[in-house]
């Protein structure tokens, strides 16, 4: 299967669990994946507040929250939603193709 | 047509900034002002003990926005303002330096200001006190330069300071009256263990001492403990707790307990007037208990909170607060209430770190302090906001899936 330009080739889809949150790098940059009612979410892995690896934090409904401060953000939007985080986190589009989940490289547009 | 309202939010720290933004985005079209006196825009106050004196952030790092965006807002700033007091009768805010400003809805959110100590000596040069970007630059500066630094108080302020002055390689003795440090807030259980914390980076911890004088030939050299023990500092840094700043409304008809009384939607007693933050003292709906909260997260929350009541979407506030404390290679995250409680269950190592400690009052979960321990903290944080009764040696079993526990439970 080729790497379509652009585009990250990180799981097998079926391999994604609901609420679990999965790590990758692109480029040497951590990011995270993680299924939330179904949808697949892509966002940046590093903390917008200080430097901690979201990796290691927890999805709960629909927001992801930092292991290291408590900060939220919303998974769909990246939008910090809890304090001490203020700043959004970068999104990424997904899409899944032949099973695999395929990630963009480049982050969506901020509102 | 009738002229404009105008609201002044009093006090530019993290309340005043997130004031501002909930109030346009609820919103309020009448004239908002942004009031400080310390001649700086909002900016992020807890990494002043931590990362901005150890010299890993600057000043320009530590604001929330630029200028731009309070422009955008159509926020007027006015941050070299000095408020005496607020006269009510007039709805204007008398200035320190002449003239005063009319508000018709003011929204006080001064935060609070540390405890200043009075025993002779603490006036000389080389004692420093804690709060703003003004005192942290002073701090840094003498920091660099300090032989040996004594911290009296060994509280968040006191413990944080006292673990960025090791990581610069001062020599630091931390002196602190109770038992352990942060004790008040977080148990003999864990205070205990941030001693020792202290200990292994090779601080000098003195508990159950107190300094009662401090001397120096224009500088301050020695500091004299209650047992007649004299130790060497050049650097004094006090952090013994905060005062609300309740002193603009003193002599006013708004109602003050430890801090300025408001209800669910920050308004106080009298029409018009609200406040939010570390000034503000507010009866928890859900919990039907008066609190006061000393704390980043708070301030910023409470503050929107009150901004949307002005713009006339009033909401209860009822927060599980929370905080956070650094030192060394710790993170101390903590959900919960700021109440008395009768039990604590221990989770995860049985000396030192990571643990988590759970408060319980008449066997429900109050409160969780979790050290190092990120994967706790979501389930913690609801089995507080449930206000669960749980089996404490179910908490305290590592087997116990906490997250099992807490499923089912309302999240917010």
């Amino acid at each position: 299967m080729a790497q379509v330009e652009g585009w990250v080739r990180v799981m097998p889809d079926a391999e994604v669990e609901e609420g679990t949150i999965y790590g990758f790098e692109v480029d040497g940059e951590e990011r995270i994946l993680t299924r939330v009612e179904g949808h697949l979410c892509a966002l940046d892995g590093i903390c917008t507040h200080e430097f901690a690896e979201l990796v290691e934090g927890e999805v709960e409904d629909d927001v992801l929250w930092c292991p290291l401060h408590g900060s939220g953000f919303n998974v769909h939007t990246g939008a910090a939603s809890n304090l001490p985080a203020t700043t959004p986190l970068a999104t990424y589009d997904v899409r899944v193709d032949g099973g695999e989940v395929y990630v963009a490289q480049a982050p969506r547009e901020q509102d | 047509m009738t002229p404009r309202q105008r609201c002044v939010i009093l006090g530019a720290g993290v309340g005043g900034h997130f004031a501002v933004q909930a109030l346009r985005e609820a919103g309020y079209d009448g004239e908002a002002t942004l009031v400080g006196a310390e001649g700086v825009r909002p900016y992020d106050r807890p990494p002043l003990s931590k990362a901005f004196l150890q010299g890993a952030k600057t000043a320009d790092g530590l604001f929330f926005k630029p200028p731009e965006f309070y422009r955008e807002l159509d926020v007027e700033l006015r941050l070299e303002a000095p408020v005496e007091r607020v006269d009510i009768e007039s709805h204007r805010l008398v200035l320190s330096g002449g003239g005063s400003m009319p508000f018709d809805t003011l929204l006080i959110v001064t935060g609070a200001s540390p405890i200043r100590l009075r025993q002779p000596g603490f006036d000389l040069p080389g004692v420093r006190y804690l709060r703003s970007l003004a005192d942290a630059e002073a701090l840094r500066a003498d920091l660099q330069r300090a032989g040996r630094v004594l911290v009296v108080g060994a509280g968040f302020i006191g413990s944080e300071v006292t673990a960025s002055a090791r990581a610069l390689g001062r020599e630091v003795t931390l002196v602190d009256l109770l038992e352990a440090p942060m004790v008040r807030a977080i148990g003999d259980e864990l205070g205990r263990r941030y001693a020792e914390l202290h200990r292994s980076h090779g601080v000098d911890l003195r508990l159950g001492a107190s300094v009662v004088e401090l001397r120096g030939d224009g500088h301050v050299e020695e500091a004299v403990l209650a047992d007649g023990e004299s130790l060497a500092c050049d650097l004094v840094v006090v952090g013994v707790g905060v005062r609300p700043e309740t002193s603009v409304v003193a002599g006013t008809p708004v109602a003050v307990g430890r801090g300025i009384l408001v209800d669910e939607h920050g308004a106080t007693n009298v029409p018009g007037v609200y406040a939010a933050g570390d000034v503000a003292e507010w009866v928890h709906p859900a919990l039907g208990r008066r609190l006061l909260v000393e704390h980043f997260d708070n301030a910023g929350m409470q503050a929107a909170s009150a901004a949307r009541a002005v713009a006339g979407q009033p909401e209860s506030y009822a927060p599980v607060p929370s905080f956070w404390s650094d030192q060394y290679d710790t993170t101390l995250q903590y959900y919960g209430y700021p109440i008395p409680w009768d039990a604590v269950v221990l989770r995860g190592d049985l000396d030192g770190f990571p643990v988590t400690a759970f408060y319980l009052a008449e066997g429900r979960v109050i409160a969780a302090a979790m050290v190092n321990r990120p994967r706790e903290h979501r389930a913690a944080r609801r089995l507080i906001a449930a206000g669960a009764a749980v089996d404490p040696d179910a908490l305290a079993d590592p087997a116990t899936d906490l997250r099992a526990l807490a499923r089912g439970l309302p999240g917010e």
